[in-house]
Formats: structure tokens, C-alpha cells, sequence
């Protein structure tokens, strides 16, 4: 019995370990499950879309660059990571 | 591909550690290998071609020179191929521009070279081809005879585009087989949260101070400022490389790789010497062991150690970038180093341990003054604004307004760039209680959420050393 408590004690310390990985997997699953949005209304402006392939804008750079915003732009929960970035400055600014 | 991008943290290295432990043994070097080659792609999608043919040409000359049969004659023939080639390559793409221009300046000619662009990382892999192809040649280690490993040596995706240098001898029993632990990989995955944190949290907002300093015409900094605001890069150079050598060594531990440490506090040292054996670590043990020491090392009369170390420094300076102040800094190095060693070594053992601290710290702070500045004219105003040689005001109201919002930032800058908190946490280990492996735990998902809620807000967010 307590063998098989040292045990799962061990696993619970290692599952809660890896909570930074897990969270980013989270993310991942989230990002690739929930629906893109075109606008964001707090920003008041279109969020970047899926680009499309061509050889071109793979060779110069501007598909990578497509990418990286659709991706920041369509993180899960954008509003609220800004909100708590933004609070977080006003924070430190204050503190300072 | 940046390690502080949204990209990379949640898209590329989930997929990757999840291929990797998920496909069985056989397959693991090759997903390694295929997300090395696409995360270099990802940056440099024409390169990565000329990454490839570097990688099969030097696993063939690797595997010729290791040859037993092959003569002595012919195993040089094959070294100097290689080492033409891949200097002639880095030559090519990084010191044209700098070789074109001072030539056109000295003859004052107009000449317009289109220097190409620089690939990402070259000066790294190429560093890490040659200790391979010259540990081979030496007949210290046997050559690769897998194509899959040798590859994923030159382009292991942690250390490809800012090192550490990764000799080959020390990862050459790793590459086929490691083992892993779960241990390993969340000491791996914290490692790798912590330098993010040097870089993101320290470096990035240390940094705002000195480009507001280095924006403002020499003639008006106070003397003041020009100390706050040098002191101000020395800790965000030092914390943004530092804390990409941590993420590097930290991938690494992920994937089971253990690499040697890059950054020892090098800002605790007592002498130059010291410190260029706690600073980049990985790229003074390489000239050390490939230029130094083949040309005599200390072995050799006065003079030549003189024209070994000159030599040493110049390439080291150089190495930085393809300008002149960088050879500048290099050889002033070379200078103090070579003052040490030939009369300060003895009195300075005399001095107090104090004043050997604030010898090094000037001379460092000093050092990257020449490091920053590109250009001589703005190199050497910003000097004289440092000893208010050009009649700047030793301290005025406005330094002290814009530096009182920025005490707190500099005094943990300070704190972390110093071995105490690793101390202290090492004391609080040591008493065996949950408590401090909960505070951990903890603190490493603090830090991971702030990270999310940084990338996500701050979208534009590049290293220092990605100029090299």
C-alpha cells in the first residue's frame, strides 16, 4: 500500500513538472480545434488568415512571416493574453 | 525561427518533442534531423540548400581523411579542401562587404559589391564542421559513418543559429543512442523557461535604456548617463546571450543531449583572463584548441606568444562581425590579456579582491563601448561623453528622472547576473521539503503564463546575436 502510494505521489510530482509543457500542448490543441476569427473588434482591425502556398512568397520570406502572425493573431484567448501583457506593463511602470 | 516567437514555442517544439518520443527508437534522429532542417528553412528557405551541400561534403571528407588506408599525403590534401572551402564560404558570405569596402576606401575607389546576405548561424556551424573535420584528421576521433548522424551534428536545431559550439568529441557518444529520463526533460524544459526569462523579462527592458541613451547626440549625455547606459548594454548583451545558451543547452536536455555550459557569471571575474574563461566559453576553448595551441601556445619565446595571442584576438574579433570595431575590441582584448599575463599577473595576486572586481568591470564596460558602435566617430564622442573630456554636465535632473524608472530593473539585473540566487536556491534544496519544490513548480508556471501574455502582446522581438 504505501509503495503504491510513493508511487503515485512520484507520477502527481511529475505530471504537475510538466504543467509549462502541457499548457503549451493545451495551447497548440486549442489553437488548431477552435474556429479562426477575420475580425477582432478590440483592435479594430482583420486578423490575418491562413496564406496561401506559392513558391515565391515561400522563397522570399513573406509565407514565414504570413505565418507568424496568423499564428499571433489567432492565438486562443488573444484578448485576454494583451489585456493581462498590457495590465503587466502598467504594473511595472507604476512600481518603478 | 526565434526561440522567444509564438511559433516555436507552440507549434514547432510541441510537434517536435511529440514526434520524437512518440515514433519508435529508430526514428528519433530522424525527426530530430527533419525539424532541424526545417526550422533552418524556416529563417532561410535558399540556404538551406547550401547548409545540405555542406553537410554531404564535409560527411565525405570526413569519411575519406578517416580512412586507414589513406596516406598522409592525401589525408592533408583532403583537410586543406575542407578547410578552404568552408572558410572560403564563411569568407564569402560574411567578410565581402567589409573586405570590398576597406579596400575601396584605402585606394579611394568606387566599388559596389553586392555583398550577399549573411545566412543565419554560419559562423556557428562553420565552427563546428571544422572541429570535426580536424579532430578527425588528427586521428583523435573516427569519422561518421552515418550520413543521418553527421547531419544532424552540423544542424541540430538548439544550438544551429547561436551556439553554443558544440565540439564533436563531446557529443559523439550521444549521437546514436540516449538515454532520457523524465527528470531530464523537465530539468531540460526548465532550463530552457529560465533563459527565456533572461531574455524576454531582463534583457529586452534593460535594453530599452540604452537605446534611449545610445538615441541621444553625444554632446548631450552627462556623464552619468553614459555610465548608466553602457552598464545597460553590458547587462542586456549579457543576459540576451547568456539566456540563449540557456534555452539551447536546456532543448537539448529535452531531446537527452547534454551540452558543455557557455556562460560561467563571467561578470564576477577577478581578471580578463578570468573572464574570457567564464564569457562564451565555448567559443574560447575552440580558438584555444585550433589556433592557440597549434601555433605554440604559451610553449613558445616572448615574441612569438606576443604575435599567438595578437593573432588569436584578431580572430576572435573578427569572428563577432565583419567590421573593424570588432576587430578593435578584439585586439584591445588581446592587449590586456597579454598585459596580464606578462607583468600584472604577479601584483595583481597583491591587490584586494575588491579593486581586481572593479579593474575588470571597467575594462569590460569599456570593452563594449567599441563592441556597440559601428562607427569610429560615434564610438569615440560617446567615449568622451563617458570621461566628460567634451565638457558634458556630470549629472543632470533629466538622467536622474529617466534612471529613477528604471533603479528597480537595474538592481535584479544585477542580483541575477550574480551567483546568488543559484546559491541560494542550491541552500534551500538542500533542506529536503516540499515547500521549495512546490515554490518551483510554481514559479515555473508563473513564468511560463507571463511568457504567453509577453509573445502574444510584443510581437517583434530579435536577438542580439543573430548578427553573427
Amino acid at each position: 500500500m504505501r509503495i503504491n502510494n510513493k508511487k503515485s505521489c512520484a507520477i502527481f510530482k511529475n505530471i504537475v513538472s510538466m504543467f509549462p509543457f502541457l499548457f503549451i500542448l493545451a495551447m497548440l490543441i486549442l489553437h488548431l480545434a477552435l474556429p479562426d476569427k477575420t475580425f477582432s473588434k478590440g483592435e479594430r482591425r482583420y486578423l490575418e488568415q491562413w496564406p496561401d502556398i506559392y513558391i515565391e512568397n515561400v522563397l522570399n520570406g513573406s509565407y514565414k512571416t504570413s505565418i507568424e502572425s496568423y499564428f499571433s493573431d489567432q492565438f486562443p484567448f488573444r484578448s485576454f493574453w494583451v489585456h493581462i501583457y498590457e495590465n503587466s506593463n502598467q504594473v511595472l511602470f507604476y512600481l518603478y | 525561427m526565434v526561440f522567444s516567437s509564438l511559433v516555436f514555442t507552440f507549434a514547432f517544439l510541441p510537434v517536435t518533442v511529440i514526434l520524437y518520443y512518440s515514433l519508435g527508437k529508430r526514428f528519433k534522429n530522424i525527426v530530430l534531423l527533419t525539424a532541424s532542417l526545417f526550422f533552418y528553412a524556416w529563417g532561410e528557405p535558399v540556404y538551406v540548400l547550401l547548409m545540405c551541400g555542406s553537410i554531404m561534403l564535409n560527411y565525405c571528407i570526413g569519411v575519406l581523411i578517416g580512412k586507414d588506408d589513406a596516406g598522409r599525403q592525401k589525408k592533408k590534401l583532403y583537410l586543406i579542401i575542407s578547410l578552404v572551402l568552408n572558410l572560403g564560404c564563411l569568407a564569402y558570405f560574411k567578410y565581402l562587404g567589409m573586405i570590398v569596402g576597406t579596400i575601396a576606401s584605402i585606394g579611394g575607389w568606387n566599388l559596389n559589391a553586392a555583398a550577399p546576405a549573411l545566412p543565419i548561424g554560419i559562423s556557428f556551424y562553420t565552427f563546428q564542421i571544422l572541429s570535426y573535420v580536424i579532430d578527425v584528421y588528427r586521428g583523435e576521433i573516427r569519422s561518421q559513418k552515418s550520413l543521418i548522424l553527421c547531419a544532424l551534428y552540423i544542424s541540430m536545431f538548439p544550438q544551429l543559429v547561436a551556439g553554443p559550439i558544440v565540439n564533436y568529441t563531446d557529443v559523439e557518444s550521444q549521437l546514436p543512442d540516449r538515454e532520457q529520463t523524465i527528470n531530464n526533460f523537465i530539468s531540460g524544459m526548465r532550463r530552457f523557461l529560465g533563459g527565456l526569462a533572461k531574455k524576454v523579462l531582463l534583457a529586452n527592458n534593460i535594453g530599452l535604456l540604452w537605446s534611449e541613451v545610445k538615441a541621444m547626440p553625444a554632446a548631450e549625455i552627462s556623464v552619468f548617463m553614459a555610465w548608466a547606459g553602457i552598464i545597460a548594454f553590458s547587462l542586456q548583451i549579457y543576459f540576451d546571450f547568456s539566456g540563449y545558451s540557456d534555452m539551447a543547452i536546456g532543448l537539448g536536455k529535452m531531446f537527452g543531449f547534454r551540452f558543455k555550459e557557455n556562460f560561467r557569471y563571467p561578470y564576477v571575474s577577478q581578471s580578463i583572463s578570468e573572464f574570457w574563461r567564464r564569457w562564451h566559453i565555448s567559443l574560447g576553448s575552440w580558438f584555444k584548441e585550433y589556433v592557440y595551441i597549434p601555433l605554440g601556445g604559451n610553449r613558445v619565446g616572448k615574441w612569438k606568444l606576443i604575435r599567438n595571442l595578437f593573432l588569436v584576438w584578431f580572430l576572435t574579433g573578427l569572428w563577432h562581425g565583419a567590421n573593424w570595431n570588432f576587430v578593435l575590441w578584439g585586439l584591445y582584448f588581446g592587449t590586456l590579456i597579454l598585459a596580464e599575463k606578462l607583468f600584472l599577473q604577479k601584483s595583481m595576486t597583491r591587490w584586494p579582491k575588491v579593486v581586481r572586481h572593479i579593474y575588470l568591470l571597467l575594462f569590460v564596460v569599456i570593452g563594449w563601448v567599441f563592441f556597440e558602435f559601428t562607427n569610429l566617430p560615434d564610438m569615440i564622442s560617446f567615449l568622451r561623453a563617458m570621461f566628460g573630456v567634451g565638457g558634458n554636465a556630470l549629472i543632470e535632473t533629466r538622467s536622474i528622472v529617466k534612471l529613477k524608472a528604471y533603479a528597480a530593473l537595474y538592481i535584479v539585473c544585477i542580483i541575477a547576473a550574480s551567483p546568488w540566487p543559484k546559491e541560494l536556491a542550491l541552500l534551500f534544496k538542500r533542506i529536503h521539503c516540499n515547500i521549495y519544490r512546490g515554490a518551483v513548480t510554481v514559479y515555473y508556471c508563473v513564468l511560463m503564463f507571463f511568457f504567453t501574455a509577453y509573445m502574444v502582446g510584443s510581437t517583434y522581438n530579435p536577438f542580439i546575436y543573430f548578427r553573427f
